[in-house]
């Protein structure tokens, strides 16, 4: 595996993605946050007839010059962008227009205009037009060493930027009315953030092709969002994952074709960093500990199993006759509830509590003006949910009852 | 057959669910008809709920409601909805003379069009409002009191008994509040029913003739002089309330599974 | 022989018209019709079903969900063409590419529906995380099955020279299909767009009006992307409205002038690029130039709008 690093075949395109990646992860964590998580989308498209024209311009100026042209192809596509993101902006702030519509707009005529150029290009120059294609899909493969040092700095720029700005960012992009009241400058902090946007963009798009790039500005932040609420966290975790999709993008492009017996079979790195990137979101949404899906699904059964096992505890109590689940019974003896089939102290303990809770409730409902025979149903519910504090209140707002409203006496009620 | 004396509105154990918990926890009334009804109550009280449960647009757990007596479904066209002004896209191109013009479209069906009878009786409920010279106006260009007049307009089209409204008053200048009031009291002289989600509990007393306290479970129903006072207020937004309020966010936390 | 060889804007039209007076008395066989006439009329009948339905899509604020569906429309159709047979650009089977799109149209707003609603992640990027991953995903499994790693660069850019008197019908018929849909439900989708709450208090549904939606979506789409390729076709579907938005308040005068423009920029554009071609020997997209076309026209919306009205509202904040 190290030798992703170590080869010079492999490395440039390993490293240079890696990087653009965490740039893009981490620049991606504020258009999140926004909801304009497809602003990229638009600007990768707004590129394109940046890259064309400037092929264009550079192949009459300087036929010769390869490097000319990586210079020029980048100044063009950051010229573009940045005139869609003005475009996109103007639309939506004088025109009224919604901003899917704007960004949709901007998308597809820019690429258009691109279209349209490069139709011109690949008759007077079918060479330079084939570099046109690296930059639709992206052709990791083809990066040298130069790329690392590149995109390395794009990158080093971009955290630089962020961490100078952390503070503002995060008083920003919690409270803008605030940050505003404060008198921060948000003018300017936008702006920057948005050309950071649109040279991330930019420098990914060589790597994984425009159609891509908005994957890399929208899984890695929606990954991290899923298991963190800190601004600061988010924007490391964001990075991370970006990076860690850039390397194993890298090594599955290469192990995948030989898994299927193909060896020498290219496939693009581009489309694997992202099914990395997106695998690493889903996997976030379904079992990040606080907010995925999974984890809630187990936390809803284990609440369930308690709810099940404290209704057995009250009809142990109540010395209920009727078949009793062999496991819940189980699962009480180990929780040191029952012994023998029979409550222990603790056990008695706990059932009392739950019954407290459940004629605490009912008194509370008919204080809230429900009628007596209703509140049966509500209270079977809310006595496996009640917390101490909230016992505490209802007590003190109820001036500790000692009897429910069917003239059951409340156990432990009166203080 | 409904009874001829049949109450507008029945409603029996009413229970609404979100998720696994419950918004409306068996709600039981009769409301009369020809009467002007406030339903009061905190936010997340489930007075949208309740209009939206009452138009068939949720499905209740449990309970039934009853329209003169029978079922929504046979008298769907005698009801009448305004909802919430917040909840339409205000620039949609369309002048106010075709938004009122929406309230003939349940009469007419799909695949018909409006014909002159249609636009005339439209002339009609806007003047009724105070709209007509602003038929042809782009919404728009509308203030906030104007919108809701277009709004109330395009229901008095549908010529429904029963009127239900979810906040009308809201963001609404003075002169359009007293001018609706107006309109509502004209309406219930001619034996229309109306329930209004309400939120100033200053102007309670004044406009409503029964009011419903809501907070989840029906807190009290009845006419304003008997329910609307200290206690019942304090039950519903005082701080007992608030601690309702509390268990049933901790209960809704527990059946979707949030810490 | 194609009869447009040599013509210059100026005698491209009535060239043009005096043909189609032809074809409509029977004159001119359908058959006969040259490359350049069947690509105004597709180009054409394509502006129309996008006038149409990207008016109600950006009324819905669906937009960027129909670049979603575009995107994995585009999958689907490879993927359609390698199992019926060949990366070509030739001949296809409708049957299957319209089945295949369709699927994908339905999977992609399904899958981003319950990303959004059930795991519970933000809209925007829910649309996002959806197409590129399906995106992602068509490249993959392409490359594996055809052992080539280069997709045909014409489903994306559309090649409107190889259009042939087939997809005039095709495009016919979805065009057609438009109208009706669009023309028949007109007040409900006035009804559905402006207030769905109000609607469903009427009895209607207005999630069914958006699955129809994203159906004739999809369905145009198809017909679009052998002319214009589908990121091209967007340009139609969301810059006709705008441009007829722009110049007027009311919903149905917006679908004619988004359906007028489109049908000018449809002529135009074949005229320019024939013109183009013999007086400077460029032949350029006729996409691109379509695409192109489309912004001039906005920018001159913008201007009119400018000039008539004095007031450009800002936004506060």
């Amino acid at each position: 595996m190290l030798e992703f690093f170590t080869d010079p075949v492999l490395r440039a395109p390993t490293l240079g993605t890696m990087l653009m990646c965490f740039g893009a992860g981490l620049i991606g964590c504020l258009a999140f946050l926004q909801k304009r998580s497809l602003v990229g989308e638009a600007l990768s498209h707004a590129a394109y007839p940046g890259v064309v024209l400037s092929i264009l311009v550079s192949s009459l100026l300087f036929p010769f010059s390869e490097k000319g042209a990586a210079l020029s192809i980048l100044i063009g596509a950051l010229l573009t962008s940045s005139l869609g993101l003005i475009v996109i902006h103007q639309m939506e702030k004088r025109l009224k227009i919604s901003s899917d519509a704007a960004l949709c707009f901007v998308l597809s005529l820019f690429f258009g205009v691109g279209v349209l150029f490069a139709s011109r290009l690949q008759i007077i120059q079918p060479l330079w037009f084939q570099q046109i294609q690296l930059f639709l899909f992206g052709q990791a493969a083809t990066m040298v060493d130069g790329h690392i040092i590149l995109y390395g700095a794009l990158a080093l720029f971009v955290v630089a930027a962020i961490l100078f700005l952390f503070r503002y960012l995060e008083i920003l992009y919690f409270d803008r009315g605030f940050a505003k009241a404060l008198g921060m400058r948000v003018g300017p902090i936008d702006l920057l953030t948005y050309f950071l946007l649109v040279v991330a963009v930019i420098v990914g798009m060589r790597s994984v092709g425009v159609v891509l790039m908005s994957a890399m500005l929208i899984a890695p932040p929606a990954a991290a969002r899923q298991w963190t609420n800190r601004f600061g966290p988010f924007l490391a975790l964001s990075s991370f994952f970006g990076l860690l999709s850039g390397f194993l993008g890298n090594l599955l492009s290469i192990y995948v074709p030989r898994w299927v017996g193909e060896p020498h079979l290219s496939l693009a790195t581009g489309p694997m960093i992202v099914l990395v990137a997106s695998s690493l979101c889903v996997a976030s949404l379904l079992f990040s500990t606080q907010r995925g899906y999974c984890t809630r699904m187990a936390r809803i059964a284990a609440f369930r199993l308690e709810t099940a096992s404290e209704n057995l505890l009250k009809a142990l109590y109540k010395k209920r006759e009727g078949k009793k689940s062999w496991w819940l019974l189980k699962w009480l003896e180990w929780k040191g509830l029952v012994e023998n089939s029979a409550l222990t102290d603790l056990g008695v303990q706990e059932a009392e509590k739950l019954i407290r809770l459940h004629r605490l409730w009912e008194v509370y409902l008919v204080h809230m003006g429900q009628g007596v025979e209703r509140v049966h149903a509500s209270a079977e519910e809310m006595e496996h949910i009640l917390t101490p504090e909230i016992e505490q209140e209802l007590q003190a707002l109820l001036d500790y009852p000692t009897v429910d409203p069917h003239e059951q006496p409340i156990p432990g009620g009166a203080r | 057959m409904g009874e001829v004396n049949s109450p507008a509105i029945e409603i029996k154990n009413l229970t609404v669910h979100y998720g696994k918990t419950p918004v409306l926890w068996e709600i039981n009334c009769s409301i009369p008809r020809g009467i002007l009804l406030g339903i009061l109550g905190p936010n997340g009280a489930g007075k949208s709920t309740l209009l939206k449960t009452l138009l068939g647009q949720l499905k209740p757990i449990g309970g039934e409601t009853l329209f003169f007596g029978e079922k929504l479904r046979e008298k769907k066209k005698k009801i009448a909805y305004v909802p919430q002004r917040s909840s339409v896209d205000w620039d949609f191109p369309i002048n106010v003379e075709n938004v009122v013009l929406m309230g003939r479209y349940q009469k007419l069906g799909m695949l018909k069009w409006p014909k002159k009878a249609d636009r005339q009786a439209v002339h009609a409920v806007l003047d009724r409002v105070g709209m007509l010279p602003f038929a042809r106006r782009q919404i728009s260009q509308l203030s906030g009191g104007q919108q809701q007049r277009v709004f109330i307009a395009r229901a008095l089209l549908q010529e429904a008994d029963i009127y239900l409204m979810d906040e009308p008053f809201a963001g609404v200048d003075i002169a359009t509040e007293k001018a609706l009031i107006a309109l509502f009291a004209e309406l219930k002289k001619e034996g229309k029913t109306l329930c209004i989600v309400h939120h100033d509990l200053m102007t309670v007393r004044s406009y409503f003739d029964w009011i419903l306290l809501l907070n989840s479970c029906l807190i009290d129903f009845g006419p304003v002089e008997e329910v609307f006072h200290e206690e019942n207020l304090k039950r519903a937004y005082g701080s007992s309330a608030y601690l309702f309020t509390e268990t049933k966010k901790l209960a809704q936390a527990r059946s979707t599974g949030d810490e | 022989m194609n009869p447009y060889w040599g013509a210059t804007l100026t005698s491209f039209f009535p060239l043009f018209f005096h043909r189609m007076l032809d074809l409509l008395t029977g004159k001119l066989a359908w058959t006969d019709l040259a490359s350049d006439e069947i690509q105004v009329l597709v180009f054409a009948l394509i502006s129309i079903g996008a006038a149409l339905i990207g008016t109600l899509l950006i009324l819905k604020r669906m937009a960027m969900l129909a670049n979603a569906l575009s995107h994995t429309i585009l999958v689907g159709i490879v993927i359609a063409y390698l199992l019926v047979g060949g990366v070509g650009g030739l001949s296809l089977n409708l049957g299957v590419v319209l089945i295949a799109s369709v699927l994908c149209a339905l999977l992609t707003t399904l899958l981003t529906q319950v990303i959004h609603r059930v795991l519970k992640l933000q809209e925007d990027a829910s649309i996002g995380l959806v197409f590129t991953t399906l995106f992602a995903l068509g490249i993959v499994l392409v490359t594996l099955l055809t052992r080539n790693a280069h997709i045909g660069l014409e489903v994306v850019m559309g090649n409107a020279d190889a259009l042939h008197v087939n997809d005039l019908k095709i495009a016919l018929w979805v065009a057609g299909g438009n109208l009706l849909f669009v023309l028949l439900l007109y007040k409900e989708w006035k009804l559905t767009c402006f207030d769905s709450g109000f609607a469903k208090s009427l009895g209607f549904s207005p999630s069914a009006f958006t699955y129809l939606l994203m159906l004739l979506t999809s369905a145009t789409a198809i017909t679009a992307f052998r002319a214009v390729g589908v990121l091209l076709f967007l340009t139609f579907l969301v810059g006709l409205p705008l441009t007829g938005r722009l110049l007027t308040q009311s919903l149905g005068k917006m679908l004619l002038w988004a359906s007028g423009i489109g049908l000018f920029v449809s002529l135009f554009t074949v005229a320019l690029s024939r013109h183009l071609l013999t007086v400077y020997q460029m032949p350029l997209s006729t996409a691109g130039l379509a695409s192109c076309l489309i912004g001039v026209c906005f920018l001159l919306a913008v201007l009119a709008r400018g000039v008539l009205s004095l007031t450009f509202t800002k936004k506060p904040g």
